[in-house]
C-alpha cells in the first residue's frame, strides 16, 4: 500500500471513529436515569411549571433526534453549549481545566514513560540481575497498586504526617510571579509523584518484555557472532526494535492525557478535566459531559492515528501489510 | 551505566532543583506582609456567581456574603432583624407594610442604594418568576417608594410581609434593569464576578474547580470588618481538607464528613462546630396515586398500625451513633430544630418508643402474622408478604447506611426490605414515577415552617409530596396557619400540625444530622453561630461572622505546611552529586562495557 493511500485510509478511519464517538456520547448520557432539570426541583423549589420552562429554555423538551441534530450542528461549529449547572460555556470550562490536566498528566506521562523505558531497557538487557529482579517486582507492585490508594498514602505521609506538601488544591489565585510558580510546584509535587509512580510500571514491563524478545532474535545473535560490541548491539540493534511496542504505548498514553486522571485529581483536588468529568456526571450536566468526552475521545483518536502513521514509518512491514 | 540512565537522573535532578527553588521562593514569599485573609476549605464548589441562578454548592454562602436582604435573619434565633431597613411596620389588617431604609446606603460601585432598588428587586423576582424567591411574595403585592428611604409593600389580603424576612436578595437596578423581562436562561447566564452588591464582601475572582476570592466592600454600610479578604479553596477529597486544616493551610473547613469527626476532635488548635440541624433524614412511605403511575405500593402501608410498628422498630439512636458518629439528633417532626421557635420537640410521653417487641405485638394484634414460617409476615387481607422496596439516596449523607440498619430493624419484626441505593438522579425518577414502597432521602426548608408543611399537603401529590400522603385534617391545619398573622397563635397551630403528622406516621423522621464545621483556634477570634451558639459559623443565614471575626495577635497569615527550603536545596545538591559520580564512574567503565 502506498504511503499516501495508507495515510488517507487511516485518517478516514479516524474521522469515522470520531463521528461514532460523537453519536455514542450523545445517546449514552441521555439513557442514564434522571432529568437534569428536575434534579434541581428540591434545592431550587422548582414547581412543575418552572421545570417545564427550564427544560424548554435548555432545549431538553425537543425530540431526541432533533436534539441530536442541534448537537451535531453546534459541535461542528465549535459551540459545545453551556453547562446546565453553572451556565458557563463548556469551552470556557474546558479551557480552565485544560492547563492543569496537561501539566499534571502530560508531565506525569513524560516522566513515567522515560523512567519506565529506561528501567525496562536495563532490566531486559541484564535479565535476572539484581536490578532486573528488583525493578520487575517494583514495576508489578506499582502497576497493580490502585492510584487512589497510593495517592492517599502519599498524602497522609507527606502532608498529614511530615507536613512537607499541601494537602491538595492548586496555586493560589492571589499570588503572582515566583511566589505563584512556587505555590504551583508545591501543589503539583504529590499528584505528579503519584501519577508517575502509578504509570511507570506499564512502560517498564512492556519495554523489558520487548527487550527480552528482541535479544533472542537471529540478527542479534548474528551481530554477537560477528563480534559487535555489546553497547552497539544494545543501542543499534536491540533498543530501536524493542522500542516499537513501548512507542505505541507512549503515544496512546499521550492520547489519554486530555481525559485527565479522575482518581488522582479527586484525591488531590486538582482542578483538571478528569475532575470536571466526574462532577459533570454526578450532576447530569450533559453539555459538559459531551464536551469533555469529545475532547478526550478526539485526543485518543488523534494519538491512535499518529501511532498508526508513525509506526508505519518506523516499521515498513506495517505499511506493506 | 547507559546514557539514558544518566539523562534520566539529570532530569530528576533538574526537577528537584526547580522544586527546591520553588521552596526557596515560597519561603521568601511568606515573609512579605499580607492582607488579613481568612482561608476557608469547602467540598462544594461554587455553581454560579449569578444571584438569580443559585442552586446548590456554595452558591448561597457567597450570595449571603455579598448581598443584603431588606431585613435579615438574626443570629440569635433567625427572627427578623435590621439590615438595609432599620425596621418595618404593618397596618392593622397586615395588608400594608412600610419599611424604612438606612440613610446613605451605597452599592459597591459607589452608586446610591435606594428604596427603588428594593422595589425593583422584588418586582424582578415576581415578573421574571425567579423560582428560588417567588414564593416569598404571595397575594400579588404592589411595591411603592414614596421617597428614597421608604418602601411600601401592599397586598389585598393579609401577608406576613417582612415579619419573617423574605429570603430574596436586594440587587442594583442599574445593573439588572437591562435584563428585566428577558428569558430566564439569559438572566441566569449573566456573570457577576465582580458583583455590584451592598454586603461586606464582594466576589472578585472565581476559578471553577479551584476556589474563589472575596474582597472587602469599601462602601459597606455596617462596621468595617477586620478581614480584608476571604479565600475559598475547593477540596474534592474530604480527608485532604481535614489534613489542610490540621496543617494550618486553611483556617476553617465547611461541611466535614461525619466519619472524619474523630480525626479533628482531638487535633491541636482545631475546634469542631456541630451545627444545629437544618435538614432531616426521612423515611417516607408511599401511599400511591401519583399521576401516571401504575405501581401499587405495599397495601399494608395504609394501615396506621403497620406504620407505627415500623416507627417503633427503628432504633434512631443507632442511626445517630453508628451512621453519624453522634453528630446528629434523633428525629421526630418535619420542622427542623434550627427553626427553634416553630419546631415541636415531641413530649416524651407522646413519643413512639423504640420497642421492637411492642412493634411485633402491634403487628400480631393487627393480624399480620408469619403464616408460612419464612420469617416474613403476611398481609391478612391480601395474603402477600410484607416486603418493601426502599430506594435510598447515595448523594445524601448517611441515607444508604441508615437504610442498611433499617433492613435489619425491620427484619426483626418480620418485614423484608429490598434496599436500593440510588443517585439523586435516580431518586428523582422514583419520586416522579412513584415506583417504591418507601424511600430514604432528605428534606430541608426555610426558617419559616410554611414550606415544610406545604410539601406534605394533599394537593402536592405528584409534585413535592414524597409518597402522596393525603389527610384533610393536616391540610386544614396548614391552611389555618398560613393566614394567621399573630406569630404566637400561629406557632400553636404549626406545632399542632407537627404533632398530628407525627402521630399519623406518613413517614419516619430518622435523624436531624448536624452540619459540621471546623476552625483553627489560633488564627481568628469572634466566631459566632447563627442561629445561636450552636448555629452556623460560616455565613448561611446572614454574614454576621464576617463582621465579628478578628485576627489573633501574632497569628501567621501564611500556610504552615511545607518542606523547608534548605532541605530542598540539600536534596537537589545530593541528587546532582549522585549524577556527577555516576557519569564519572560510567566514563571509567565505558571501555570495559564496550
Amino acid at each position: 500500500m502506498g504511503s499516501r493511500r495508507y495515510l488517507l485510509s487511516k485518517t478516514l478511519q479516524a474521522v469515522v471513529t470520531l463521528w461514532f464517538v460523537l453519536t455514542f456520547n450523545f445517546f449514552l448520557f441521555r439513557i442514564l436515569p434522571g432529568d437534569p432539570v428536575a434534579l434541581l426541583a428540591r434545592s431550587e423549589k422548582l414547581t412543575p411549571d418552572d421545570i417545564a420552562r427550564l427544560q424548554h429554555d435548555l432545549g431538553l423538551d425537543l425530540p431526541m433526534v432533533e436534539q441530536y441534530g442541534v448537537y451535531l450542528r453546534e459541535t461542528l461549529t465549535g459551540n459545545l453549549g453551556e453547562s446546565l449547572t453553572t451556565g458557563i460555556p463548556v469551552t470556557d470550562l474546558i479551557k480552565t481545566r485544560l492547563w492543569p490536566t496537561v501539566l499534571l498528566v502530560g508531565l506525569g506521562t513524560i516522566l513515567s514513560a522515560w523512567l519506565g523505558v529506561v528501567i525496562g531497557i536495563r532490566g531486559g538487557w541484564r535479565r535476572g540481575s539484581r536490578f532486573d529482579t528488583t525493578s520487575q517486582y517494583g514495576s508489578l507492585v506499582l502497576y497493580a497498586m490502585p492510584e487512589g490508594w497510593l495517592g492517599m498514602l502519599l498524602l497522609l505521609l507527606f502532608s498529614g504526617m511530615l507536613h512537607w506538601f499541601p494537602a491538595g488544591g492548586y496555586a493560589s489565585s492571589t499570588l503572582t510571579g515566583t511566589a505563584r510558580i512556587a505555590d504551583l510546584l508545591d501543589h503539583l509535587f504529590l499528584p505528579l509523584l503519584t501519577l508517575t509512580l502509578g504509570y511507570i510500571g506499564s512502560f517498564s514491563i512492556v519495554m523489558r518484555s520487548s527487550m527480552i524478545d528482541t535479544i533472542a532474535e537471529d540478527y542479534v545473535q548474528t551481530a554477537r557472532a560477528k563480534g559487535v560490541p555489546d553497547r552497539l548491539i544494545r543501542q543499534r540493534h536491540v533498543v530501536p526494535n524493542a522500542f516499537l511496542p513501548a512507542f505505541t504505548l507512549i503515544i496512546l498514553s499521550f492520547g489519554f492525557v486530555l481525559g485527565g486522571a479522575i482518581v488522582i485529581e479527586s484525591v488531590y483536588s486538582w482542578p483538571g478535566l478528569g475532575l470536571l468529568t466526574y462532577q459533570a456526571i454526578n450532576t447530569l450536566d450533559y453539555p459538559v459531559i459531551q464536551g469533555v468526552f469529545l475532547i478526550a475521545s478526539a485526543a485518543v483518536i488523534v494519538a491512535n492515528l499518529v501511532a498508526d502513521v508513525t509506526y508505519g514509518y518506523l516499521d515498513p512491514r506495517i505499511r506493506q501489510a | 551505566m547507559g546514557m539514558a540512565i544518566r539523562r534520566s537522573l539529570a532530569a530528576v535532578a533538574s526537577i528537584l532543583m526547580a522544586v527546591g527553588l520553588a521552596g526557596t521562593a515560597r519561603a521568601q514569599s511568606t515573609t512579605a506582609s499580607a492582607p488579613v485573609t481568612l482561608r476557608v476549605g469547602v467540598t462544594a464548589d461554587l455553581d454560579t456567581d449569578n444571584v438569580w441562578a443559585l442552586s446548590g454548592g456554595s452558591d448561597w454562602t457567597v450570595a449571603t456574603s455579598e448581598y443584603d436582604m431588606l431585613m435579615k435573619f438574626s443570629s440569635e434565633d433567625l427572627t427578623a432583624a435590621p439590615s438595609l431597613a432599620t425596621g418595618c411596620d404593618h397596618n392593622d389588617d397586615y395588608t400594608r407594610w412600610t419599611c424604612t431604609l438606612r440613610d446613605g446606603l451605597r452599592w459597591s460601585d459607589g452608586q446610591p442604594l435606594t428604596s427603588e432598588d428594593v422595589a425593583f428587586s422584588y418586582r424582578f423576582v415576581i415578573d421574571n418568576k425567579i423560582p428560588q424567591y417567588k414564593s416569598y411574595f404571595p397575594n400579588d403585592p404592589v411595591f411603592t417608594t414614596p421617597n428614597a428611604t421608604t418602601l411600601v409593600w401592599s397586598t389585598k389580603e393579609p401577608t406576613f410581609g417582612t415579619s419573617t424576612p423574605p429570603w430574596a436578595y436586594i440587587v442594583p437596578e442599574h445593573v439588572w434593569a437591562p435584563y428585566d423581562g428577558k428569558e430566564l436562561k439569559e438572566i441566569r447566564a449573566v456573570g457577576q464576578t465582580p458583583a455590584v452588591a451592598s454586603g461586606p464582601f464582594i466576589l472578585t475572582s472565581w476559578t471553577p474547580g479551584q476556589g474563589w476570592v472575596m474582597e472587602r466592600n469599601q462602601y459597606y454600610w455596617g462596621p468595617t470588618p477586620a478581614l480584608d479578604r476571604i479565600e475559598y479553596h475547593v477540596y474534592t477529597n474530604p480527608e485532604a481538607m481535614v489534613t489542610a486544616l490540621k496543617n494550618g493551610e486553611i483556617d476553617a473547613a465547611d461541611g466535614l464528613e461525619p466519619a472524619l469527626i474523630n480525626s479533628v476532635t482531638n487535633a491541636p488548635n482545631v475546634a469542631v462546630q456541630k451545627v444545629v440541624s437544618d435538614w432531616w433524614l426521612n423515611l417516607a412511605f408511599n401511599f400511591g396515586g401519583q399521576p401516571g403511575s401504575d405501581y401499587t405500593p405495599m397495601p399494608a402501608l395504609h394501615d396506621l398500625d403497620v406504620r407505627t410498628a415500623i416507627e417503633m422498630a427503628i432504633d434512631k439512636n443507632a442511626i445517630v451513633n453508628k451512621v453519624y458518629q453522634g453528630a446528629a439528633n434523633t428525629g421526630d417532626t418535619i420542622v427542623r430544630p434550627a427553626s427553634a421557635f416553630w419546631h415541636l420537640d415531641i413530649p416524651a410521653d407522646q413519643e413512639f418508643p423504640y420497642d421492637p417487641t411492642a412493634a411485633q405485638q402491634l403487628l400480631d394484634e393487627a393480624g399480620y402474622r408469619d403464616t408460612n414460617n419464612d420469617g416474613i409476615r403476611e398481609d391478612p387481607n391480601t395474603g402477600q408478604p410484607l416486603t418493601m422496596t426502599i430506594p435510598a439516596s447515595s448523594d445524601t449523607t448517611g441515607a444508604v447506611q441508615s437504610g442498611e440498619l433499617i433492613v435489619g430493624f425491620l427484619k426483626k419484626i418480620g418485614i423484608s426490605v429490598d434496599l436500593k441505593p440510588a443517585t439523586d438522579a435516580k431518586m428523582n425518577d422514583y419520586w416522579g414515577h412513584g415506583n417504591f414502597d418507601a424511600y430514604i432521602w432528605y428534606w430541608s426548608g426555610d426558617p419559616d415552617p410554611n414550606y415544610q408543611l406545604f410539601v406534605f399537603t394533599s394537593e402536592q401529590c405528584g409534585y413535592y409530596s414524597d409518597g402522596c400522603w393525603q389527610d384533610k385534617h393536616f391540610d386544614d391545619l396548614y391552611e389555618q396557619q398560613r393566614t394567621m398573622m399573630d406569630q404566637t397563635a400561629r406557632q400553636q397551630v404549626v406545632q399542632e400540625a407537627q404533632l398530628y403528622q407525627y402521630e399519623q406516621v406518613p413517614g419516619v423522621v430518622l435523624a436531624y444530622p448536624n452540619w459540621l464545621e471546623a476552625y483553627r483556634t489560633d488564627r481568628f477570634t469572634g466566631w459566632i453561630g447563627a442561629p445561636g451558639p450552636n448555629g452556623y459559623l460560616l455565613p448561611t443565614y446572614n454574614y454576621d461572622p464576617w463582621i465579628s471575626l478578628k485576627p489573633m495577635t501574632g497569628a501567621s497569615s501564611s500556610a504552615s505546611s511545607g518542606l523547608p527550603a534548605w532541605i530542598w536545596l540539600v536534596a537537589a545538591a545530593a541528587v546532582a552529586g549522585i549524577v556527577v559520580i555516576v557519569v564519572m564512574r560510567s566514563r571509567r567503565t565505558g571501555v570495559d562495557e564496550a
